[in-house]
Formats: structure tokens, C-alpha cells, sequence
């Protein structure tokens, strides 16, 4: 499949603004400062994820697990890594994939009258939110042996 | 009855650190586990704990004399993720036996007042956010500077809001209003491209990402009551922001003669 220089460097700058956008609602939640940068990497490589996935055809749904579960993943890793709560990074991180988007037209569509496309908006705002539960859910009840051990060979 | 100076503060040192997670927004394993740790470091016998959305029940035996103590407090609290941070710090210091309780008492009032972020940086970030979630979700660079100004407005008036103690309800009714209504009329005034894209930035502010979060946090660690209790709270809130988004549309609609969309 074709990948265009522009389309590469449209993908770059949106990770960058997802960036910025997790560290100012990091600042909005009251993170602390020394976590900011990892949490802005987590918000970060959350939307690449998602970018990603749209960009090899997957649907908004999908498209939402796939990104939640590379970013729970790196959440527990900087969890360990910098001996924070996971909270920290998850919370702010989820910002950018939560369905606010299904939200403004459900709520459009059901105000305007149109009964259908409010439905359907609302089902995808619901089927977003569970996928992301499954993927927070999946990633944190995997055992903490899977997130340790790059520190464990870094010890050594 | 004879009791030791430190019997009474054991216990509620524990309890205080619980009560500080909870209503800095931290989940329920967490608040039990955080408990537990202190009362294992402090040598609490039988101690046990029980964790709600908005209450936590303990009971433990301090140097022989059966103890209990109970909270209720208002859920409607602002996630401060600085304090559940430094409350986690502090309880890995106590299992590490760094402090005595005195001083680990000390240390969490200390926690318990670190400050929120000062307003205008609050206000900054939001409109900051804002601009950038309306450019990421498919706006131009017109909607999310037209997004930037919506966020300030809806980062003061929220601030407004929880001074003057409004219910949760209203405030993401109001908000979702108010930010709806900031970005439709500068929209029809002639700024900005898409109309939905301005909004839908300005209002991921207000969606219930926290309260998700957590719920689904609390529901996979066993926690089926406050995980509900979350979720209704998530359902809720995305609810009030539809309506109050929709109807503002509708309103500017009908106003105009049909002029959006």
C-alpha cells in the first residue's frame, strides 16, 4: 500500500499535537511536573496507534482497542519505570481516543430530529467506549512479570 | 482505659491516606491496597477495609483495643493526580519503615493541601487542548484557533462553577452549552470552517474520561459497586453534554432560519 511523504508528515504532526494535547490536560488533572513528558509520549503514541489502524482501513471501533491497548501497555511500563500510579499516564493519556466526537453528533442528530442517525451515532459512542474498557481491562490484568522486565535487564 | 498516644493516629493515619486517594479521584484497589500496606507497616492486627465510591468503613485492632472508624464523604470531588501521586510515595516510604507515624501524619497534610494549578495556567491549558483535539479530529487550523478561544471560556466559566459549588449535573449541561453556543456564534459570525469540529475539541474537556477509566478499572479489579456507580456516572454526564450540545444547536438553528448545516 502507497505511502505518501505528506501523508507520513500529516501522521507526525498529529502525534505531535496529540502530544501537546495530553500534557495540557495532564496540567488540567494537576499531574505532577516530573511526569509530564511521559505522559505526553503515552497520550502520544496512543493516537499513533490509532492514526495507524484508520490508516490500514480498520473502523473508528477497532481503531480505539488497538490504540488503548498500546497505551495501558506503555502506561504500566512508565508506571514501573518512573514508580508512579498508572492513573497518571492512563487518565490523560485516554483523552485523545474517548468519543467526544459521538457524543457532539448524537447529541446533534437527536436535536435536529434525525431519530436514525442519532441511534447509530450513539451505538458507535457506546461501542467505542466498551472497546476501550476491553483494552484498559486486557492490558491491566496481565501480570506485572511482562512490565518489569526491561528494568530488570537494565539493573543488571 | 489505657491506651498508648500513637493508638488512635495508627489507625487513622491509614484511614487518612485512604480518604486522600478517594477523593482525589484514585480507584478503589488502590485506596484498599494503599490501607492495607500502612496497616501491615504499623503492625495494625486484624485489620479490615471497605471501600466505596463515597465511603470507606475500617475496623482494627491497635495494641490490643478494637477500633473502628467510618467515612462518608461527597463524591463530587476534582481528580488531582499530583496528590495520588505523592500519597502513593509516601506509602511506599511507610512500608519501607522511613517514618514514624507522627511524621508520616505530618507529611500527608502536607500532601493533602498541595496546590491545584493556578488558574491562568488552567485556562492556557485548556484552551491549548481544545484547539489541538479540534485540529486532530479532522478541523482546520481556523476551527482550532476559533476551538482556542472556546477553551478559555469554558475553563473560566468551569472554574466558576465549582466556586460556586454547582452540581455536576448542571455545570456539563451549562458548559456543553456555553461552549456550544461560543463556538456556534463565532462560526456564524464568519470564523472557523466546521462548526462540529470547533465543538467536538472544546468539549472533550467535559467528556467523562476519568470516570470511565476508573470505572473500568474498578470493574476489572472485582469492584462491581463502584464500578457502576462510575459508569452511571459516565453515562450520566456524556448524557447532559449531548443534550446540552444539542439543544444549543437546535436553538442557534431555529434562530437563524436553518442557517447551520
Amino acid at each position: 500500500m502507497p505511502i505518501t511523504l505528506q501523508a507520513l508528515l500529516t501522521g507526525l504532526l498529529q502525534t505531535g499535537v496529540a502530544f501537546a494535547a495530553t500534557i495540557a490536560f495532564a496540567v488540567i488533572f494537576h499531574s505532577p511536573r516530573r511526569e509530564l513528558l511521559f505522559t505526553g509520549l503515552t497520550g502520544a503514541a496512543g493516537w499513533a496507534v490509532y492514526l495507524l489502524a484508520m490508516g490500514l482501513g480498520s473502523g473508528a471501533v477497532s481503531a480505539s482497542f488497538l490504540a488503548t491497548l498500546a497505551l495501558a501497555w506503555l502506561s504500566r511500563v512508565f508506571s514501573f519505570a518512573r514508580k508512579a500510579p498508572v492513573t497518571v499516564f492512563l487518565i490523560c493519556g485516554i483523552f485523545p481516543l474517548v468519543p467526544g466526537a459521538g457524543i457532539y453528533y448524537t447529541g446533534y442528530n437527536f436535536f435536529m430530529g434525525l431519530d436514525g442517525q442519532a441511534l447509530d451515532k450513539g451505538l458507535e459512542t457506546i461501542k467505542i467506549a466498551v472497546a476501550i474498557a476491553l483494552g484498559i481491562g486486557i492490558v491491566l490484568s496481565l501480570p506485572q512479570g511482562l512490565f518489569s522486565f526491561q528494568r530488570a535487564k537494565k539493573g543488571r | 482505659m489505657p491506651t498508648s498516644p500513637s493508638a488512635p493516629s495508627v489507625l487513622d493515619l491509614s484511614f487518612q491516606m485512604g480518604e486522600a486517594l478517594l477523593e482525589n479521584g484514585a480507584e478503589i484497589s488502590r485506596v484498599q491496597e494503599t490501607m492495607e500496606r500502612v496497616a501491615q507497616a504499623y503492625h495494625i492486627e486484624d485489620f479490615q477495609v471497605y471501600v466505596l465510591t463515597n465511603a470507606i468503613f475500617v475496623t482494627g485492632v491497635v495494641d490490643g483495643i478494637p477500633q473502628t472508624t467510618k467515612l462518608q464523604h461527597i463524591p463530587s470531588t476534582a481528580t488531582h493526580l499530583g496528590r495520588i501521586c505523592a500519597v502513593n510515595q509516601l506509602s511506599r516510604e511507610i512500608v519501607q519503615g522511613l517514618h514514624p507515624v507522627d511524621q508520616a501524619l505530618a507529611r500527608l497534610q502536607e500532601i493533602r493541601v498541595l496546590p491545584y494549578s493556578p488558574l491562568p495556567l488552567a485556562v492556557l491549558c485548556c484552551a491549548v487542548g481544545s484547539a489541538s483535539f479540534s485540529y486532530l479530529f479532522g478541523g482546520s487550523w481556523l476551527d482550532a484557533a476559533v476551538a482556542f478561544f472556546c477553551g478559555i471560556a469554558l475553563e473560566l466559566y468551569m472554574s466558576f462553577a465549582s466556586r460556586r459549588k454547582m452540581t455536576k449535573f448542571l455545570t456539563n449541561l451549562s458548559a456543553s452549552a456555553l461552549v456550544t453556543l461560543c463556538g456556534g456564534a463565532l462560526f456564524l459570525l464568519g470564523l472557523g470552517d466546521n462548526m462540529d469540529k470547533i465543538i467536538i475539541g472544546s468539549i472533550i474537556r467535559l467528556v467523562p474520561g476519568v470516570a470511565l477509566t476508573t470505572s473500568i478499572r474498578d470493574f476489572f479489579h472485582g469492584d462491581y459497586l463502584s464500578g457502576a456507580i462510575r459508569m452511571l456516572d459516565a453515562f450520566l454526564v456524556g448524557g447532559c453534554i449531548a443534550v446540552g450540545v444539542g439543544f444549543v444547536v437546535k436553538l442557534l438553528s431555529v434562530l437563524t432560519g436553518g442557517a447551520l448545516l
